[in-house]
């Protein structure tokens, strides 16, 4: 993490139990100020754990939240300068749109005529003008989580939580919303924190994403290196069409790794990873990076080549999925776009051989 | 409904043709939507219809015979009864207050504090009390509120008094306590109902927001629950106006409802004025209703929140 950067949140060595249930182990990580930031992770991993004890919905079992450079674990959340954007229904249904974004500004005792301005300019951001006077009931499921983001922007506290704000919107509108939610965190400029499990709205809305599982936190990074180069095996799994190989280890050099599949001998980057000879190893490389060729057939000398027979090939629209059987019983899908040589030249059964580029494989440890 | 040869396993043999036309969809299955009208023609419009019809008959000896004549109503309105009755509204609406004030808390509490697996189980417990018939349970007042009743002992052991009450029974505040004995349950459901719909997220958003205690219940939970206090209050009103068991055990001299005046008419065989009596019940309550309505919009009551 830079130093010119101020840090937003810091968390540290966070835990929380349910009786004998534990919902987060000891999660430690910081987010820069004004980042949108991601947490990703399936469905009961903690993620929603975790933003609740950063925005004080929850106790800590064990551990600090610092906002701000500032310990807040022991406070409430409207003593927090966070403020939470929840999943659905959590609009006051008795209220006008504008009393709803109103009331968090009368409670602080702001003057009526400000109220109003303050509120307008919040609905003309967040694409409602003139929906003042309708009641949530009357909205869709995608203006009323409009009316919730501008009742929270309005506070102008600087760090906006968002538990899951997407997920009951259908996909199209939820595509929509993505763009729309990083257009507004870009122009109001504070710290934005995500919860979701669809790896689509993670990857276009945030800077950085966070993979929280089990309780843990997986893995950290841009979208850019967490999609490309996970380094755990449980991120490749989760994001992306990823195909998880494993072998054991029968030779090792600084740059390479060398992994017997069984049927086929392979070189792997070895991205700094201390294995010794005899370790059992995993590595994934994306789908869509997977090449099918005739047997025989030259791919080349930077890659890497292993035989398979063919199984079928499915199509998803946007895309075509190859399905392929390893010698060792394990599937692999080689993905290409539509339209684009992906008119299948095999037979089910036949014998071919796929073959990835040697530095495109990413070794992973655990 | 053909068999599918798909399903010829599961085939059942068709039903004979004269089940088929007393069952299908000409016969009870047709039938089987007339019976909330018939329900409403012969125990709510006929009823109502012929109480207000049989108010303006003459009275004679045993029974009553038709005609047209205000004598009834004129009885009820020169006599103690019209007195009587605005005290019985007045008896009924404290009946709903003190309901509210005890019952409404309690349902908020179980909403609120009470874990969502527990909940229902608790509101179980508020229903117990009517397993056991109405009767015993109101007759059940009178060795605790008499002159040698509990409260009294109790309050003398503490030297807290030194004569006991005796006002407490055969009195106003003796049907006030019956009635909130009796109906106070109605507050607590309707009001648990109207707020389990209120989502917990509506809270959260509350603590989020930094709303107080007095706001969140004035500005939140007061108005979403509103309907069902309502729904309530009207349950409660109407059954303390109406029930005559309460003031006829634990009443007394100036201590009946509306109910109980109806009563004493059939008693004494002047069945046009118990007519009139229950005619101007209902008027009273309609009125109310149409009160409340301007108040409330009643038909929010079955609107679903959000």
């Amino acid at each position: 993490m830079t130093e010119s950067a101020a840090i937003a949140v810091e968390v540290v060595e966070l835990g929380k139990n349910y009786g004998a249930v534990t919902a987060l182990k000891s999660v430690s990580f910081s987010i820069e100020s004004g980042q949108y930031y991601a947490l990703l992770g399936p469905s009961g991993g903690g993620k929603t754990t975790l933003l609740r004890l950063i925005g004080g919905f929850l106790r800590p079992s064990a551990g600090h939240v610092y906002l701000h450079g500032r310990d807040v674990s022991h406070l409430p959340p409207n003593r927090r300068p966070t403020s939470m954007v929840f999943q659905n229904y959590a609009l006051f249904p008795h209220m006008t749109v504008e009393r709803n974004v109103a009331y968090g500004l009368k409670l602080i005792k702001v003057p009526p005529g400000d109220i109003r301005d303050r509120v307008d300019r919040m609905l003309s951001m967040v694409g409602l003008e003139g929906y003042n006077r309708r009641m949530p009931h009357e909205l869709s499921g995608g203006q009323q989580q409009r009316v919730q983001l501008a009742r929270s922007l309005v506070l102008e506290r600087d760090i906006l939580l968002l538990d899951e704000p997407l997920a009951s919107l259908d996909a199209k509108l939820r595509k929509e919303m993505c763009l729309e939610l990083k257009r507004i965190q870009e122009k109001v400029g504070i710290t934005f924190i995500h919860v979701t499990h669809n790896q689509e709205e993670a990857l276009t809305v945030a800077d950085r994403i966070a993979i929280i599982a089990d309780g843990e936190l997986v893995e950290e990074g841009t979208a850019r290196d967490v999609y490309e180069t996970p380094n755990k095996r449980f991120t490749a799994e989760f994001i992306g069409d990823n195909n998880v190989l494993e072998g054991t280890v029968s030779h090792t050099s600084d740059t390479r790794v060398a992994l017997d599949l069984d049927f086929a001998k392979v070189e792997i980057p070895a991205r700094g990873a201390a294995l010794s000879t005899g370790e059992r190893a995993a590595f994934s490389i994306r789908s869509e990076l997977l090449r099918i060729t005739g047997r025989g057939e030259d791919m080349g000398a930077s890659w890497q080549v292993v035989p398979a027979s063919y199984v079928e090939d499915v199509y998803l629209g946007l895309t075509v999925s190859h399905l392929v059987r390893l010698p060792d019983g394990t599937e692999a899908v080689a993905r290409v776009m539509s339209g684009d040589g992906d008119e299948n030249r095999f037979e089910p059964g036949q014998e071919v051989a796929v073959g990835w580029p040697t530095d495109r494989a990413r070794l992973h440890i655990a | 409904m053909s068999p599918s040869p798909a399903r010829r396993g599961r085939e059942l043999p068709a039903p004979p043709a004269r089940w088929r036309q007393l069952f299908g969809e000409n016969g009870i299955q047709r039938w089987v939507f007339y019976i909330p009208v018939v329900f409403f023609v012969l125990f709510f419009a006929a009823p109502m219809t012929l109480t207000v019809v049989w108010s303006v008959f003459e009275r004679t000896q045993f029974w009553m015979e038709p005609g047209f004549t205000l004598f009834a109503y004129d009885n009820f309105f020169t006599s103690a009864r019209a007195e009587n009755y605005l005290y019985s509204m007045l008896h009924a609406a404290a009946s709903v207050l003190i309901s509210f004030v005890i019952g409404f808390p309690i349902a908020v509490f179980i909403r609120r504090r009470v874990t969502r697996a527990a909940q229902h189980r608790v509101i179980l417990l508020f229903i117990l009390p009517f397993m056991i018939s109405e009767l015993v349970r109101v007759f059940a007042m009178r060795p605790v509120l008499g002159r040698n009743g509990v409260v009294n002992s109790v309050l003398m052991d503490l030297g807290i008094l030194s004569e006991p009450i005796t006002s407490i029974l055969y009195s106003p505040l003796g049907v006030i306590i019956g009635d909130v004995m009796s109906f106070l349950p109605f507050m607590i459901f309707a009001g648990f109902l109207a707020l389990e719909a209120v989502q917990n997220y509506v809270f959260e958003v509350c603590d989020d927001l930094g709303t107080g205690r007095v706001r969140l219940f004035t500005d939140i939970v007061l108005p979403l629950a509103a309907p069902g206090i309502f729904a309530g209050s009207v349950f409660i009103f109407v059954n303390s106006m109406g029930v005559a068991l309460v003031p006829t055990l634990l009443g007394g001299p100036g201590a009946v409802n509306a109910g109980l005046i109806a009563n004493q008419a059939i008693v004494a065989l002047d069945f046009p004025l118990a007519m009139a009596i229950s005619t101007i019940m209902i008027f009273t309550l309609v009125l109310l209703l149409y009160i409340g309505h301007r108040l409330f919009d009643l038909t929010k009551i079955l609107e679903p929140i959000s």
